[in-house]
């Protein structure tokens, strides 16, 4: 694939006894947001910190924007921004003097668009970084990164402490960049952001990547649920392969099917005359509990647990 | 008051190592202090006299403070416990206070107490039971180590007395300077300058005729206790109301501010950065100006300070014991030579503590996430590096020169040359710079160690006194690289020792950035 942007394949990293990352495969296509889903402590920010050069892999390759990310990292860092996802500011230099620095530091930024984004991020640039909250803090990277002129934005949730309406700020600009032709990975465990924004998703989990795919990709694999009421009860919906947890009573039915069987489904519900439907698509909350629901019920309370211990 | 006790426990639990080694290294150095004295005069006379030179070099009077009672060998062996390292008792419980009420309002952990079932005074009652629980604890581990070493109990008792005033005051200071700013960093300097104030005041006034000066100084206050014969007990009342109002300020002050502010509210700053933050270097500059003016102004005071005592020695007897006690800390010639190699080498330590803070703060911005952000953006990581390591070393340069300069003003009239003064602080720098080259590697290896400077300073200050107490092999002492640098002016500038340590220096921060580039961020 030669335009991909980032090409990742069976990366490993280990620290000490935990094996953060283990045999994990990435690719994102340029022009395209890709969206990296999974829960805390999947290996989100550890990927993205290899990709940056910060940590060194243990094994695998690792492609960048067609370099090695860690011999070379000054030279593809001038054309990638990266924000992280707990920014922290130099307590003594103002917000206007951080977005400066990291600016001039990546080798100079917009300054129309600086203003701009200050202007609509809401952003006081005067104060300390001492004084910004979680969110003002997440602001200035956001407005560094967003006014630099670069082909790769790095976003390791960029958005967790941003308020609703800044949160679609931050999607505009992130549009906008797409639509110039820019590539973005954004890492993150809201599904609606990920949803709204991206063109593809990856999911991780435990240092793997267990899916990958466009939206209409990943719903293929899934089940759309459908709830109608009928002229007569339906004969012969058990008999489909592909339906679950079919729940008739009298004419009015219940059920999940799997995507591809939705038609053979509809058609015996068509032929018992259908008064009312809906026929709800997966979203990716559901994606994503199908492939951490065996956890999350399994594993619940446990980082009290962890907090006692 | 709710939470206190859960919460005293916590600090003191997470404090432990600091503690810990603070108090081992200190109790050590008690015993052995202790434990050789009796053994190093055959006489009571000799003892007498080894007391009395010390009290006829105002130098010695300025460091250690005075003996009262020259027949007393407990006050003898205690010399430099009395005073000089009660610096280190109260450095202690200031940098525990500060530890466990600024620094966790400044990182937001504060906040993460302060939203569970906590009285609101909780944090800072507990971190001034935490500093005065450590210096109890020092306290009492230096009373059985002189015990221990063969002192009289009663004086080992009102020695270490003196050690818990101390620390208490400390407790205090660092309580009340943990109110006045947002940054932990200016806190911290501010108590700083208050110990360097306080210390200074006692050296004034044991050495000039403005005697009241020490009794506005709780070092004063150690001396004056007389722990060793006729003690006055009442002088560790003052240790204890001066502690007590410091702190029942500092517990006024915070019910008056928020969490997390300062006393003075924050004045907004720049909205662009000027054109000159440009690169790593320029940043890391900008996040050290403030310190490093500060710095500057004090080793500016302290060389002048220490030129003020060169010429006063001249005028004393050349007493045998003077002489033989001068030429142990400051090697063999005229004795306002001796004295000048003796300042500039505890300068010299001073200094070093410039690049222990430097190399430590780069460990702190890769721990927060900064270097990350830095190294996110076109910049090499040898940019980073050396963004430290220039800082470290250029500053300890930089700090010397200003000392040596400030001294060869100040001691204009003595019979040493402002040449020689200035010499003698510049053969300094080859050796602060094996130690900033060091804080570096520690840096380099893992970005926790980064603080390791400051026990490596306290070690090789200690080192030589330790080996000549223990009476071990010379190359124990020869560990340190100051103990490596001409006593210039008292010798000629060699140059093969020089040579050597920077070489060494050299050695240490390629092997360093070699590292650094290899390994692993944040």
């Amino acid at each position: 694939m030669n335009d991909a942007i980032i090409e990742i394949r069976e990366l490993t990293k280990t620290f000490g006894a935990t094996r953060a990352l283990d045999g994990f495969d990435l690719s994102v296509a340029e022009g395209e947001v890709h969206g990296f889903l999974g829960p805390n402590g999947a290996g989100k920010s550890t990927t993205i910190r290899v990709l940056l050069g910060l940590l060194r892999k243990d094994a695998g390759e690792v492609r960048l924007l067609g370099g090695d990310p860690w011999s070379h990292a000054p030279e593809l860092h001038r054309r990638l921004a990266y924000v992280p996802g707990e920014v922290n500011l130099w307590p003594n230099l103002t917000g206007g003097q951080v977005i400066d620095i990291l600016g001039r530091l990546r080798g100079g930024l917009d300054e129309k668009r600086r203003q701009e984004l200050i202007a609509r991020f809401e952003l006081d640039p005067t104060k300390k970084g001492r004084s910004y909250s979680k969110g003002n803090r997440q602001k200035v990277a956001l407005v560094a990164a967003l006014a630099a002129d670069v082909d790769l934005l790095l976003l390791d949730e960029p958005t967790s402490g941003l308020d609703p309406i800044m949160d679609s700020v931050f999607r505009e600009y992130v549009e906008r960049f797409r639509d110039q032709g820019g590539t973005v990975l954004l890492s993150s465990h809201i599904l609606a952001e990920v949803e709204r924004l991206c063109d593809r998703v990856s999911i991780i989990r435990a240092g793997r990547r267990v899916e990958s795919g466009s939206l209409a990709e990943l719903r293929h694999l899934t089940r759309t649920s459908v709830v109608a009421e009928l002229a007569r009860p339906p004969a012969g919906l058990a008999e489909i392969s592909g339906v679950h947890d079919l729940d008739v009573e009298g004419t009015r039915v219940a059920f999940e099917v799997d995507t591809p069987r939705l038609d053979a489904a509809v058609g015996v519900l068509h032929r018992a005359g259908i008064r009312t439907m809906t026929a709800t698509p997966p979203t990716l909350e559901e994606l994503f509990l199908r492939h951490y629901g065996d956890d999350l019920s399994a594993g619940e309370g446990s980082p009290e647990t962890e907090e006692t211990a | 008051m709710t939470g206190l006790g859960r919460l005293t426990r916590f600090s003191l639990r997470r404090s432990r190592i600091l503690i810990g080694a603070w108090t081992a290294v200190l109790t050590l150095f008690v015993y052995t202090s202790a434990a050789a004295t009796d053994s190093l005069y055959k006489t009571p006379a000799d003892q007498i006299s080894a007391a009395e030179s010390i009290n006829t070099s105002s130098a010695l009077v300025a460091l250690y403070g005075p003996i009262l009672d020259v027949t007393s060998l407990g006050e003898l062996a205690m010399t430099k416990t009395t005073v000089t390292y009660a610096v280190l008792v109260m450095a202690l419980a200031i940098a525990l206070v500060r530890r466990h009420t600024r620094v966790e309002e400044e990182s937001g952990r504060a906040e993460l107490i302060g939203g569970l079932a906590v009285d609101p005074r909780a944090p800072l009652v507990s971190a001034v039971l935490v500093g005065a629980l450590t210096s109890l604890l020092i306290a009492v581990l230096a009373a059985v180590a002189d015990i221990a070493g063969g002192l009289p109990v009663a004086g080992s008792v009102w020695f270490a007395g003196s050690w818990l005033g101390v620390g208490l005051v400390g407790t205090g200071v660092g309580a009340l300077c943990a109110q006045l700013s947002p940054n932990a960093r200016t806190c911290g300097a501010v108590a700083a300058g208050v110990v360097a104030v306080l210390y200074a005041m006692r050296a004034l006034g044991d050495t000039t005729s403005a005697h009241w000066l020490s009794w506005l100084s709780p070092f004063g206050w150690s001396t004056q206790l007389r722990a060793w014969s006729d003690p006055r007990g009442w002088v560790l009342l003052l240790d204890l109301l001066l502690a007590v109002a410091l702190s029942a300020v500092a517990l006024g002050l915070r019910a008056r501010r928020d969490l997390g502010a300062g006393l003075f509210p924050e004045r907004p700053g720049p909205a662009v950065g000027s054109p000159r933050l440009a690169d790593a270097l320029a940043l890391n500059l900008k996040v050290h100006a403030t310190s490093l003016v500060v710095w500057t102004v004090a080793c500016a005071v302290l060389g002048a300070l220490m030129a003020a005592i060169v010429p006063s020695i001249g005028s004393i007897l050349d007493s045998a014991g003077t002489r033989d006690l001068m030429e142990r800390i400051g090697g063999v010639g005229a004795l306002q030579e001796t004295l000048v190699a003796a300042l500039v080498s505890v300068a010299a330590i001073i200094v070093s503590c410039f690049a222990a803070s430097v190399v430590g703060h780069g460990g702190g911005e890769e721990n927060d996430g900064r270097t990350e952000e830095v190294l996110a953006t076109a910049t090499e990581r040898s940019t980073t590096f050396l963004a430290v390591a220039l800082l470290a070393l250029g500053g300890v340069a930089w700090l010397l020169v200003v000392t040596g300069a400030a001294m060869a003003v100040g001691a204009v009239g003595a019979a040493v040359s402002a040449g020689q003064v200035l010499a003698a602080a510049l053969v300094q720098i080859p050796a602060v710079w094996v130690v900033a080259a060091l804080a570096l590697l520690a840096l380099s290896w893992h970005s926790r160690w980064a603080v390791a400077g400051w026990g490596l300073i306290v070690a090789f200050f200690l080192v030589g006194p330790l080996a000549e107490l223990l009476q071990l092999p010379g190359w124990v002492a020869g560990l340190s690289p100051y103990s490596h640098v001409p006593k210039v002016p008292a010798d000629p500038v060699s140059v093969g020792p020089l040579l050597g340590l920077t070489a060494a220096a050299a050695v240490v921060v390629a092997t360093a950035w070699w590292r650094y580039r290899e390994r692993d961020i944040g």
